[in-house]
């Protein structure tokens, strides 16, 4: 009965509104403004809505990861999973650090993936401004056989890259942690694309003032595409955090070894089940420092979004 | 335009010839084994997944001892995370020459690894007479005395020389089998037996779901382990490591049918589930609380995970007492259980030295009483050799076996080293890991599709000949 | 400045741009100066191995281990036909295909939604934007898992239809609210559809974060001024999002869906991840198979046939990208 009532109480506001809206829309501009930004409002609402809903959905396995680490093995092994941890663990995360030599696997992936991304931007940016800027024949052959490469499923080239770092003789050096996957296509491809909305005319002007390439580079190209070069130093650092297979292969002390390599293999009991929630606290300790970075690195996103108002 | 391809064709092509000179193949040549370690400086490597909190420094206590006997030999062992990735990673290095010198497998692992003969086989060695100086002065043969080999628990030491050619390959590393968990609180409160055949098995099922309508009486952790020991105790043929009739492959028969047949019909009423079909681990199941959904009063599993069997304590007790026997049997007078566990296998090397020192490393971790028994305490895994029964310190440990969770680790152990009779091996061949997978997930989807399936009998052959196709192809 | 003054600039602008076109010839080994260390590196690391990829798919019955032991392979398109020839291929074409079909626009038409609603908000704007890039920081492997927990039906710890089914999965719980009954998802006896939403609704989860960030990166070094002239002429909304962002945004766009594609015809760890090695339910293993899957298969023990399943699918990919980067010539604004 009550429902009844709030029905017709919903159908009389809304011919109401209706009748208000075409008042309105025949006399008051003011007032239409107005009604643009209860629009406008409403969008918003919207807009927050859906992008709140979109971060609940993206944060649930963060959050899941969190509260697995802090089960006890048993409790996680459970086939219907709890959503909170019956008993908290925090003693998860004293083993993980202790059991995994984190310290040292910790410093090793930082020096690689800081040499690899500082070497891997020199190489991706003289590529891109290549394929970009420079005119010379065979250019887009070129470029159409870099781009076949990328669909090539990486997999089976480990069996042949194996055996040619160990005839070169890098195994168990951060060399063969670092060169083999200097050049990627996809991120020539991705600041090629950038380089090019750059305007050409930018180019051919420095040309005639006589501006060198690098000099060209250095000064209009790199600021005007930080954001990209930005995303791409992300992506490799991630590559760098998450590699797992080629250093597993190519090194065999912690001297080299990289941090996932760590957290594999360090919580392996002895029937060969993984304690799971051991190894999610790794997991979580590892992601803090580079979550970290992450914002870090976002204010320099920030920056260079605002400095590329000056092109055009 | 030309030029500039040409120019790069050119570099493409002295490349790939310098690469194709630097990667020729290096073959691998059965060396001649017939000497024996002369004192000199060798490094040997040991791949293997111990944990490196409480497996490694056993080892690392044996391998100093070793040591103190052939000062010269320098061990270097390694996790190489589990069993899989031990066998991808020599898989690889094997391409270039690079494998280790020891390496925990399993025999589907060396019979991976011999495709391209790079296990060395053991029989040479073995019987050496050849005799070799200790730091201490003392004298051993290179070879094993008929004690040593004798005191290798048979099933756990056959296993070595299953590879259809009649070498031995492997040693027993430390072993385990599948036991017979069952809830003992429950069974004596209802007065139930404890079950010796399938036959009983299936009357208990029915008893047991008639008593506890919610529960599911039993689970079998491993489909593959199942459905091979089910061969082995019918003697109904499962695999052959040399053809038969032009196929490795021949599971898919009539008596195989039939015991899916039975069991699938079991889980379709509700008395049996396994790991993968449950999405859990049986164990799980097996401590789940009285009453509970899906609750079992009987799991079938891995010796060595006996303390995953036994239930925490709730309030200071412990909710009930586990028991463990053998697994059921369909004949109990011809008992066949599955051995399971890591072996030890020697890889060819260019320096026969390293292969004497392996194989010398190799001999004593399996016949040392000493590692034998402080492996098992801390690892679960029973030893793969007897006389370890009569050493003090592991009597203590059998001595403290309970059915509670502080003694099952050591109950689980002495119900596995009273089955040294009944171990079976299964034939390993380059491809008898595809076979173990596929009869697996064959009986998953028998039992699966059992209940919707018009034709029973008709739906099991069509999956018994598919599982055989992709063993084949 | 005036339109005249704008077109004097333009004219001297050419007439120096062609005077520098006939020094361009001369400048034609710089940009291959610029290329050697990426080539250097491709040749050995990517190259190379190709070289070796098409040698081993040639090679009949090649196996790396029976190489190693002495035994030589007759060259022959053997490897290929037992690919081809082998039942579950079609299906690992088919399911392949289908992702890659629903997962691509899906993917990309929510992730330019999200990059342009974040581009449009201040309030939350930043903190939104960290929590969309945080999948990259966490493990694929547990990711999956969760995955699986969610759409979890049951611990079916026991058989039968007839059985209690007790739901635990979080999504079966939230459409339980609604009055949805509980649907099995993934556990034995699900059916292929269900497989396949919740592999796709996985996928383009993890798709995400990259399109996100490459199409936000995008939309922030969009000139503002173009949007200020669509404010002034109160364009509405949709307008401008069609007219203006789409076309500027079509490179990166492009890019996302080329690499979209291509990462969808690798998909692979994906199905591990929520169905386990067997790549199906229980009961039905295989059944979500990919071609990177059938790859992975062989890869272990029989190099030839992984070698030229891998060569089908580069063929494939091949194809599509090319279509692909026809379309996208015609379509986006450079």
């Amino acid at each position: 009965m009550s429902d009844k009532i709030e029905n017709s109480k919903n159908v009389t506001s809304e011919t109401k509104g209706d009748s208000a809206i075409r008042v309105m829309g025949s006399r008051d501009i003011n007032k239409l403004r107005t009604s643009a930004k209860i629009g406008k409002g409403a969008g918003m609402v919207l807009t927050y809505i859906f992008l709140i809903f979109i971060a609940v959905v993206v944060l649930f396995p963060f959050y899941w990861m969190i509260i697995s680490s802090l089960k006890t093995l048993d409790e996680y092994k459970l086939s219907v999973p709890t959503l909170f941890p019956e008993t908290i663990v925090f003693g998860n995360y004293a083993e993980a650090f202790t059991q995994a030599n984190l310290g040292r696997l910790f410093l090793n992936t930082v020096y690689v993936g800081l040499v690899s991304t500082i070497l891997s931007l020199v190489i991706t940016v003289l590529s891109a401004f290549a394929f970009a800027r420079l005119e010379f024949k065979g250019k887009n052959a070129l470029f159409a056989v870099l781009l076949a490469t990328m669909m090539i499923p990486g997999e089976l080239f480990t069996i042949t890259n194996y055996q040619t770092v160990f005839y070169l003789n890098w195994m168990n050096t951060f060399t063969v942690l670092i060169v083999p996957f200097l050049v990627s296509v996809f991120y020539i491809y991705l600041l090629k694309q950038n380089f090019m909305q750059i305007p050409n005319e930018l180019y051919l002007a420095a040309k005639v003032d006589g501006t060198s390439d690098l000099k060209y580079l250095w000064r209009v190209m790199i600021p005007l595409s930080l954001p990209t070069l930005i995303s791409i130093t992300i992506l490799k650092m991630m590559g760098a955090w998450n590699s797992y297979v080629w250093p597993n292969l190519v090194t065999d002390s912690d001297e080299y070894r990289l941090i996932t390599n760590g957290l594999r293999n360090a919580f392996v009991e002895s029937t060969g089940d993984v304690n799971i929630p051991v190894q999610m606290a790794a997991v979580a300790i590892v992601s803090a420092p580079l979550f970290l970075v992450f914002l870090f690195l976002r204010k320099y996103i920030m920056k260079g979004v605002s400095r590329s108002g000056i092109k055009g | 335009m030309k030029r500039i391809l040409s120019i790069i064709l050119a570099v493409a092509m002295c490349m790939s010839v310098l690469l194709l000179a630097g990667c020729g193949r290096k073959k691998i040549a059965d060396a001649d084994l017939s000497g024996a370690y002369d004192g000199s400086e060798v490094t040997i490597t040991f791949y293997h997944t111990m944990s490196a909190t409480n497996l490694q420094p056993v080892l690392g206590d044996a391998i100093a001892r070793f040591n103190e006997l052939y000062p010269k030999i320098t061990v270097e062992h390694k996790q190489v995370g589990d069993y899989d990735a031990v066998r991808n990673q020599i898989k690889t290095e094997l391409t270039v020459g690079g494998q280790p010198n020891i390496a925990y497998c399993y025999p589907d692992h060396v019979a991976l690894y011999n495709v391209a003969k790079a296990v060395v086989p053991l029989d040479d060695l073995m019987a050496s007479t050849v005799e070799v100086t200790r730091a201490d002065g003392t004298k051993e043969i290179m070879g094993l005395t008929e004690e040593q080999i004798g005191n290798y628990i048979e099933g756990f030491f056959n296993e070595g020389r299953a590879f259809g050619d009649g070498k031995m390959y492997t040693l027993p590393f430390s072993k385990s089998t599948e036991v017979l968990y069952y809830n003992k609180t429950f069974f004596e409160a209802n007065n139930l037996s404890v079950p010796t055949t399938w036959d009983e098995m299936e009357a208990l099922c029915e008893t047991i779901k008639g008593i506890a309508p919610n529960s599911t009486p039993l689970g079998y952790d491993s489909e593959n382990n199942w459905f091979i020991t089910m061969c082995e105790q019918y003697g109904s043929p499962y695999t052959s490591a040399t053809k038969v009739d032009g196929t490795n492959y021949l599971f898919d028969n009539e008596t195989n049918h039939a015991f899916v047949e039975k069991f699938a019909s079991w889980y379709a009423k509700g008395w049996v589930t396994t790991k993968e079909l449950s999405g859990g681990y049986t164990s799980d199941a097996f401590k789940k609380a009285e009453g509970e959904l899906g609750k079992s009063y009987m799991s079938i599993g891995s010796s060595a995970g006996a303390v995953h069997q036994a239930p925490d304590q709730v309030n200071g007790e412990y909710p009930f007492e586990v028991g463990i026997v053998p697994i059921p049997q369909v004949d109990p007078a011809n008992p066949k259980v599955i051995s399971q566990g890591p072996s030890v296998c020697i890889f060819q090397q260019e320096n026969p030295q390293e292969v004497y020192a392996s194989w010398l490393l190799v001999k004593f971790l399996t016949t040392d009483v000493e590692f034998q028994a402080s492996f098992s305490e801390a690892s679960g895994y029973v030893p793969a050799i007897k006389n370890v029964n009569d050493d003090e310190i592991y009597k203590e440990f059998l001595d403290s076996a309970d059915g509670f969770k502080t003694g099952i680790a050591a109950y689980s152990a002495k119900v596995c080293l009273e089955q040294e009779k009944a171990y079976y091996v299964s034939p390993a061949f380059n491809g008898s890991s595809t076979a173990r997978d596929e009869v697996g997930l064959l009986m998953q989807s028998c039992f699966s599709n059992y209940e919707n399936a018009a034709d029973k009998m008709a739906m099991i052959k069509e999956k018994f000949a598919a599982a055989i196709e992709e063993c084949e192809y | 400045m005036s339109v005249s003054k704008l077109t004097l600039k333009r004219d001297r602008f050419e007439a120096k741009t062609k005077q520098f076109r006939t020094k361009i010839k001369f400048d034609q080994w710089k940009g291959w100066v610029y290329l050697a260390p990426c080539i250097a590196l491709l040749l050995v690391f990517t190259g190379w191995p190709i070289v070796n990829t098409l040698a081993m798919a040639f090679q009949n019955g090649y196996d790396t281990m029976e190489w190693i032991s002495g035994i030589d392979f007759t060259i022959g398109i053997d490897n290929f036909l037992k690919v081809i020839s082998y039942s579950g291929f079609k299906d690992c074409l088919f399911n392949t295909i289908l992702l890659c079909v629903i997962t691509v626009p899906i993917s990309t038409i929510l992730a330019l939604l999200i990059a342009v609603c974040l581009n449009s908000i201040k309030f939350l704007s930043r903190f939104l934007q960290t929590i969309y890039f945080l999948p990259y920081v966490t493990n694929s492997i547990a990711i999956g898992m969760v995955f699986a927990a969610m759409f979890n039906m049951v611990g079916t710890a026991f058989g039968g239809q007839n059985e209690l089914i007790q739901s635990a999965g979080i999504i079966n719980n939230i459409l339980g609210i609604f009055g949805v009954e509980p649907i099995n998802w993934i556990n034995e006896g699900s059916g292929y559809w269900e497989n396949i939403f919740v592999m796709s609704f996985y996928i383009i989860w993890n798709a995400l974060p990259f399109k996100i960030l490459i199409l936000l990166g995008g939309l922030q070094s969009v000139n503002k001024q173009y949007y200020d002239a669509a404010k002034i002429d109160s364009t509405p909304k949709w307008r401008v999002f069609t007219k203006i962002t789409v076309p500027l945004l079509s490179p990166m766009i492009a890019y996302v869906v080329i690499t979209g594609f291509i990462g969808g015809f690798k998909e692979y760890s994906s199905i591990v991840g929520i169905f386990g090695d067997d790549m199906g339910p229980t009961g039905d293993p295989r059944r979500l198979n990919t071609m990177v899957g059938y790859i992975y298969n062989f890869i272990d023990e029989r190099q030839g046939q992984a070698s030229a399943a891998a060569l089908i699918l580069f063929g494939i990919i091949f194809i599509v990208t090319m279509i692909n980067l026809y379309v996208s010539k015609k379509k986006t604004h450079f």
